[in-house]
Formats: C-alpha cells, structure tokens, sequence
C-alpha cells in the first residue's frame, strides 16, 4: 500500500554525503556505550586488559539478565569510562587489527525453529540491536511483539542513500528480514514510494511492503507503525533499524559477529561529504572528518533533528546511518528579533528567507548550525505542531500533559504510539524553543518506571 | 561591536554574585533585547539527545510581527483623532496638524499603559527569577489602541495593573492567562468607570487648552442604540473616519494588519474567518426576523462598526487565550462572532458586544479544547477495546 505523509517538513541543509565508493575506515578503539540504550543498568562482565573477541559480552543489563552487550571487535579491554556516582559511561576495546569473532552457529531460516533464533540472538548480542516501543527500550528476553516495522529509507535532513549504504549486503539483509519476521510472526518493511519500487529492498520476501511519500518523517517508523497498525495500549512492537538487519541476517549466514556498517558524513561544513565503511562503535576521529570551519563543529549520531551529540574524541552511537556536522551556533545576534534575514530558516514565515522559501519553488541555500535563536518561554504559538505531526494526535496536549505528568491523560492522548523523535520537528520548529524530546522521553521512562 | 562590549562589561555586576544581582531579569530583558542570545540547543550538555537544530523564529519575532501589523491602525487612528477634533471644532486643521495633534493625544496614552505594564512585569520577573517575557509589548499597545481618547490617565493606570496582574500575573505570566489581558484592562474601565468609556462625549477629544463646552460625538453603535439614525455612510466606517475609540475605527487599516498576520501565519485564519462567518450569519438571522431597526440593519455593517474588526484580527487570535485545536479554533470563532452580534442587537445595557464576547469564549476556549480533544481519546479507547475483543 502507499501512504502518502502531507505534514512535516522537508529542511534541506546542504552538504549531503556523495555516493562514491564507501571508502573502509579502520579504527584503533572501539566503545560500546550503555548510555546509547533506553533505561540500561549495565553490570560489567570484564575487567581492564582483557582479551575479547567480537561477540563477546562486555556487560549485561541487571533488570534482564542475559542479554549481553558484545564487543563489536576482537583485541583488549582499554578502558572502563565512568562517570558522576561511578555510572558506567564506555566500555573502550582496542582493536587488534584480526576481528576474529566468537564462533555462533549458522542456522538454516526457512526451518530451525524460533526458540533456537532467540536463543542466539541473545547469546550474540544481536538481541541487544532490538528496539522496542513504547519506550524505546532493548525488548526482554520473553517479549513477544505484535510485529517488527523496519523502515528503508532515510529522508531527515541530509538523507543518507539506503540503497547505496545496503550495497553488497543484499543477502545478509533479506535474510535478516526473512529471521526477523520468523522470530516476531509479523514484518512491515516501509519503503520509499518515489525511489525504492525497484530497489533491492523491495524484492525481500517474508515481509509486508508498505511504501511512503511526501514529506519527512514519512521515513521515521512512528510515522510508519502509526499509519500501518497504531500501537495499543498493552501491545508491543519492535523495531529494528534497516543495517542491523543485515548485521543479523550475516550472522546467521555465517556464524560470525561483524557489525559492519556504512554511515554518511556529512553537513555543511564539511569538506568531503561521503560514505565510510566501518564498524559499530568507531571513534570519531577514525573519520578523519575535515571541517572548513575550524574547530567550532558539533559532531552528531544520526538526524540533526533527533540525533546524539558527540565529543570529537568519543566513538559512534549504536545504530547510526549517519554523523552529521553542524558548525556551533554560540554567538550574539545583534536585533535577531527585527531584522528581515535572508540566511536564517524558519518554518514560519515571520522571516522573509522562510517566506520566500514557501512561495518561490527555487529553494536558496540557508545557514545551518547549532543556535537555540531565541529564549525559552512557555508554550505559546499554537497551530505550528499539527502542521508538522503526521500522527493521530493532539502533539500540543500531549506535550503539556506530559509536562504535569499525568500518566493517564498521556496515555489518552497516544502516549505509547510516539518516541521522542517523532516529535522532533516540533520541537525543531517551537517559538517557545522548548525541549520536547525530552520532556516525552522523561514522561516515557516515568511510565514505564510504574508499570 | 561597542554594543556587544558594553553589555560584556556589565554582565559580571548582574550575574549570580554581582553588584546588581536582584535585576538580572532586568538586564537579562535589555541584553536580550538588543542581542539574540549566544545559547545552543542542549545548552552544551554531553550527549545531547534532541534537535539540533532550531527555526530562527522566537518569541519576540512573533510578537513584534503582530507590532508591525498594528502600525496601520496605530497611524490612522492617531491622524483621526486629530481629524475627529478638527470635525467637531471647525477648526479646518491640515492633514499634519490633524496627526500632530492626534499623536500627542495618543502618546500619552501609550506611554501610561507601557510604563504602568511593563514595570509589573519586570518586578514579577525579578521576584520569580524569571526572564521578562515580551507579550506585553503587543499587549501595552493594543491596550492603548482600544480606549477612548478621553481616558484619564489614572484609570488607564489602574486598569493596566489590573490587567496584567489579576489577568496574567497571577496565573504565572505571558502564555498561562486565561483571559486576554488587553481586553480585561478595557473590561475594567468599563464596569469601573463607566461614565468615562460609554455615551457621546468620551470619543472626541477637545482641542488642548480648549475652555468651553466639549462637543459630543455619537459612535455609529451608541446611535443604534438610541435608535438614532446613522450619520455615518458604511464607506466613512470603513476607512474609518468616525468617533471611536483610538485606533479601531478604520477597518481598511485593521485588514492591512491582517493580511501581514495572515502572510506571516502568526494568526489563525480559522479563527478570523470563523468570526466573520459567525457574525454575518447571526446578523443574517436578525434580518430575516427584522423585529426592529436594528434587526433590520444590513449584516455586513457589524463588521464596520465598532470593535468588531479590531477585536477579530488582533484579540480573538491571541493563541495563549484562543481555543488551541483546529477544529475548536472554528467553534470558538464562530461563536465570538455570533455572540458579538447577539450582545449589541439584543443587551440594551452593553453597545459594544465584541469585547465580552471575546472575553466570554476566552473562558470556553478550554472547554471547547476539551471536547474536541475527547473525541480524539475516544477513538483511541475504541481502537483499544477492538483489539480487546
């Protein structure tokens, strides 16, 4: 079926990855980072020195004991990063240059059964690339969803190309696709309506194809699950992003732990936007990312919109397409407020550069960066969030619910249907400039705290 | 920029520890005022998770967007004052003279009402350690726009501390009010003074140092009421050119405001459009019973009259008081619009019905969100319970 999405926005920053050849990044340390997964208490399982292999456990979550987060590399144990109160905040293995991974059995798909499927998920760590909404946690050894969505494409400001990052590991993907769907019962693929009819995405069997057009987030799976089969209260989905299914369906092919992937880098202020080849947890300096800006840069995991700030000397997050470039936005504006501007973006047309941006189809090129452009006020404007949220709620209520935390309203108002990123354009796009991603994500971990 | 070193200079003396620590909200409001400030999504926190990018448009944009679109009505009820005086007196004033005089009429008014206003909400802000927050700066000036030019000083004072103390303040300031707080400071002159802001002497102003006998001048509204004929044509109504209150008597002016509030998107159209569909269909209904001369009078000169047009452009839309889901934006405008009508055809004590109307779906507005939120919940409950089965 096709849906097509006519709320949300499209922002098109320049400084998209070029699709030439995805270039092979080799990186020295490599970190897993229970602060990338949703309500972790980790428990470590090795100490300083170790020796590992890829696929070996790193540290377990204490609330489901046994599912283990794996080393993405064999070498040594470098580090054990703590933070405030002694929180484990990395885990950091220096490589060794071999990548031997533990031995894991292969399984034939169409016929081993489900139990043996989950057991080693588990063991490998492959469990732990499971999302599972509502909340966005790492799902529980027993979970049994309603389905798996998996979205294929990327079209969040500075989209990464699916099809190309996909490229080689065709196999390993339907045959993580055809797992998945054995393992859950049930497996919605969404794809793009406008690119992807003939893509090796859409020739998987054992899923449910969906296809999605117009406007971002059509590629968020909020969107996706919303339009498909809303969640209910009570039910759970999982999702799982589209190149941790091939990292899945390649163990299974061939019993070895390689959690390859190829990220976009990109934003406008860099050099030599491009794809790189590389492996779960690298460093961001193994990038080699050159900035025509100097050092002021912000280096962030995933979309601009929704994605994870990281240091120039910290490593990848888990899951991540992409690392985007964004120069800092700390400086003064002298009378931001009243003058025209032609550079800023808005979504409003309170600025003539959005205006004009709205009427004329010649779209010009705006400066991006980091700048909050305003103060913090209470929540004012209305109108802006239905405008950009595709989803069967009221985004405006929702968020004030949340805010006097009143779990009953919230759950009313499809609490359980949203992760924070669904509502990242609004929070994008807020005159009050409130953080609205977080402030879901607080009333989600409260929920589940409870129950 | 020498701007930029002054307030670098000074920052020390107001920040936590500082000389003038007690008027941070107060330096906080000028250096924000003069400078976007220099934060960046997650205020520089590690691992930030959220957007990282923000739209260029704030607070102060938006309501210095909705300054702009009072400059017409502002301009032209500033000359008709003038005009207005010049009438009444036959004193045959040029254009200049007419809007010299009428801004020196005006600019008092503006002053009292921002003065008095924001000095209670910079004293909020500093006893709640809050930043000032720039609603009033539209809300002071639609204050002054709204009253009659003959308004003592004193009661404008009073009434705009009332205002935005009892109508904002107390529920937490700018974006917390139930009522719009410009038409509670005019709600208050009009229950507490009345003799000041109804009748045919408040509307035109005398010339200054004039010792005689004030000249009255009937708006079209308290002519109705009299069941007296309309001196005006419904062209001198719709440029304006008639007593009223200061700025909302032109409604060429108040639709040019209208139109950069339609452009800019800050306004709801649905709910000026539902005012002006609410408003004309009960003043329709009034013309098929026609009981009286006022029934029987043509439905498209409500919006020319009185506060109709002002209050449907630029208080019906206020978002923080207005209903906040589309489809109660609808309701909530149709109903202000209808129950305008109703009040000044039908309350023989109240002329101007725009202004309790306003106020009146003001205090529905969550009520009317309620509701439509509700069939939202029930929908979701239902598609619930189907999977119960």
């Amino acid at each position: 079926m096709t849906y097509k999405i006519t709320k949300g926005l499209d922002i098109d920053i320049p400084g998209s990855a070029e699709k030439r050849i995805a270039e092979d990044v080799e990186s020295k340390f490599y970190a897993v980072k229970p602060t990338d997964y949703v309500g972790l208490v980790p428990r470590l399982l090795v100490a300083e020195g170790d020796n590992v292999k890829a696929g070996t456990p790193l540290f377990e979550d204490k609330q489901n004991p046994g599912i283990h987060y794996v080393s993405p590399v064999s070498g040594t144990v470098h580090a054990i990063v703590r933070g405030e109160k002694r929180a484990l905040l990395a885990v950091v293995v220096k490589s060794d240059g071999k990548q031997e991974s533990l031995p894991f059995p292969t399984l034939d798909i169409d016929s081993c059964d489900i139990d043996t499927i989950r057991q080693t998920m588990v063991a490998s760590g492959l469990w732990t690339l499971l999302r599972q909404r509502p909340f966005g946690i790492v799902p529980p050894v027993d979970s049994k969803p309603k389905a798996v969505f998996v979205s294929g494409f990327d079209d969040s400001p500075l989209p990464a190309d699916t099809d190309f990052a996909i490229q080689g590991r065709e196999d390993d993907f339907h045959a993580g696709i055809s797992l998945l769907a054995r393992l859950a019962g049930k497996l919605y693929l969404s794809l793009d309506g406008k690119k992807q009819r003939n893509s090796v995405f859409a020739s998987v069997k054992d899923a449910d194809i969906h296809f999605f057009e117009g406007k971002h987030p059509a590629s968020l799976v909020g969107t996706q699950i919303a339009k498909i089969a809303p969640i209910n209260k009570g039910e759970t989905v999982w999702t799982v992003n589209f190149q941790d299914v091939a990292i899945i369906g390649h163990l299974f092919r061939t019993g070895i732990y390689k959690p390859e992937r190829v990220i976009a880098v990109c934003g406008p202020v860099v050099k030599e936007p491009r794809y790189v080849r590389l492996l779960s947890g690298a460093t961001i300096r193994s990038l080699s990312v050159e900035s025509t800006i100097g050092n002021n840069v912000r280096f962030i995991c995933g979309s601009v919109l929704s994605g994870t700030a990281v240091d120039t000397d910290g490593f990848l997050c888990t899951s991540c397409d992409k690392v985007c470039v964004l120069p800092e936005g700390d400086y003064y504006d002298f009378l931001g407020w009243l003058r025209p501007n032609f550079k800023k973006y808005s979504f409003s047309r309170t600025f003539l550069s959005g205006f004009l941006a709205q009427v004329s189809s010649s779209s010009p090129k705006f400066d991006f960066d980091t700048g909050k452009h305003g103060s913090v006020r209470p929540l004012f404007v209305t109108g802006e969030f239905e405008k950009l949220t595709p989803l069967d709620i009221y985004p405006m209520q929702l968020v004030k619910a949340c805010i006097v935390g009143d779990i009953e309203l919230m759950e009313n108002l499809g609490i359980y249907e949203v992760e924070p990123e669904d509502l990242a354009l609004c929070e994008f796009a807020d005159t009050s400039k409130t953080e609205i991603q977080a402030i879901i994500r607080n009333a989600l971990e409260t929920i589940r705290k409870q129950s | 920029m020498f701007i930029r070193d002054f307030f670098d200079k000074l920052k020390p003396d107001f920040s936590k520890g500082g000389r003038f620590e007690k008027l941070s909200s107060t330096f906080e409001a000028f250096e924000s005022f003069a400078f976007t400030p220099n934060t960046v999504t997650g205020g520089g926190k590690r691992a930030f998770k959220g957007s990282h990018i923000r739209d260029a448009v704030d607070l102060k944009r938006t309501i210095i967007t909705v300054v702009v679109a009072l400059m017409p009505a502002l301009l032209f009820g500033m000359w008709n004052i003038g005009h207005q005086t010049s009438m009444a007196y036959s004193l045959e004033w040029g254009f200049w003279q007419e809007f010299w005089n009428g801004f020196l009429r005006m600019l008092p008014i503006i002053v009292v009402s921002y003065v008095v206003g924001l000095t209670i909400e910079f004293l909020f802000a500093e006893i709640r350690h809050e930043e000032v927050s720039e609603g009033f700066i539209g809300t002071g000036l639609i204050i002054a726009m709204i009253v009659p030019v003959t308004i003592p000083l004193w009661q404008l004072a009073i009434a705009v501390a009332f205002a935005v103390v009892i109508g904002k303040e107390v529920f937490g300031g700018s974006g917390y009010n139930f009522l719009n707080p410009a038409l509670v400071a005019r709600a208050f002159l009009f229950f507490s003074y009345p003799s000041h802001m109804s009748g045919d002497s408040v509307w035109v102003a005398a010339p200054f140092r004039y010792a005689g006998d004030a000249v009255t001048g009937a708006t079209p509204l308290g002519q109705l009421m009299a069941s007296q004929p309309l001196s005006a044509s419904a062209l001198d109504m719709f440029i304006g050119t008639i007593p009223g209150s200061t700025c909302e008597t032109s409604v060429v002016a108040i639709l040019l405001g209208a139109i950069l509030l339609l452009v800019t998107g800050i306004a709801s159209w649905r709910i000026m459009l539902s005012v002006v569909i609410g408003g004309g269909l009960m003043g329709l209904l009034f013309n098929a019973i026609g009981a009286n001369e006022y029934m029987q009078l043509p439905f498209y000169y409500h919006y020319l009259m009185g506060g109709f047009a002002f209050g449907c452009v630029f208080m019906a839309t206020d978002p923080v008081t207005a209903a906040q889901t589309n489809s109660g934006k609808w309701i909530y405008g149709f109903l202000i619009g209808a129950f305008a009508v109703l009040l000044r055809v039908l309350n023989p004590a109240y002329p101007e019905g725009m202004m309790l109307a306003i106020l009146l779906m003001n205090c529905f507005a969550p009520l009317i969100d309620h509701c439509v939120v509700a069939r939202n919940i029930k929908k979701r409950q239902k598609r619930w319970e189907r999977r119960i089965m």
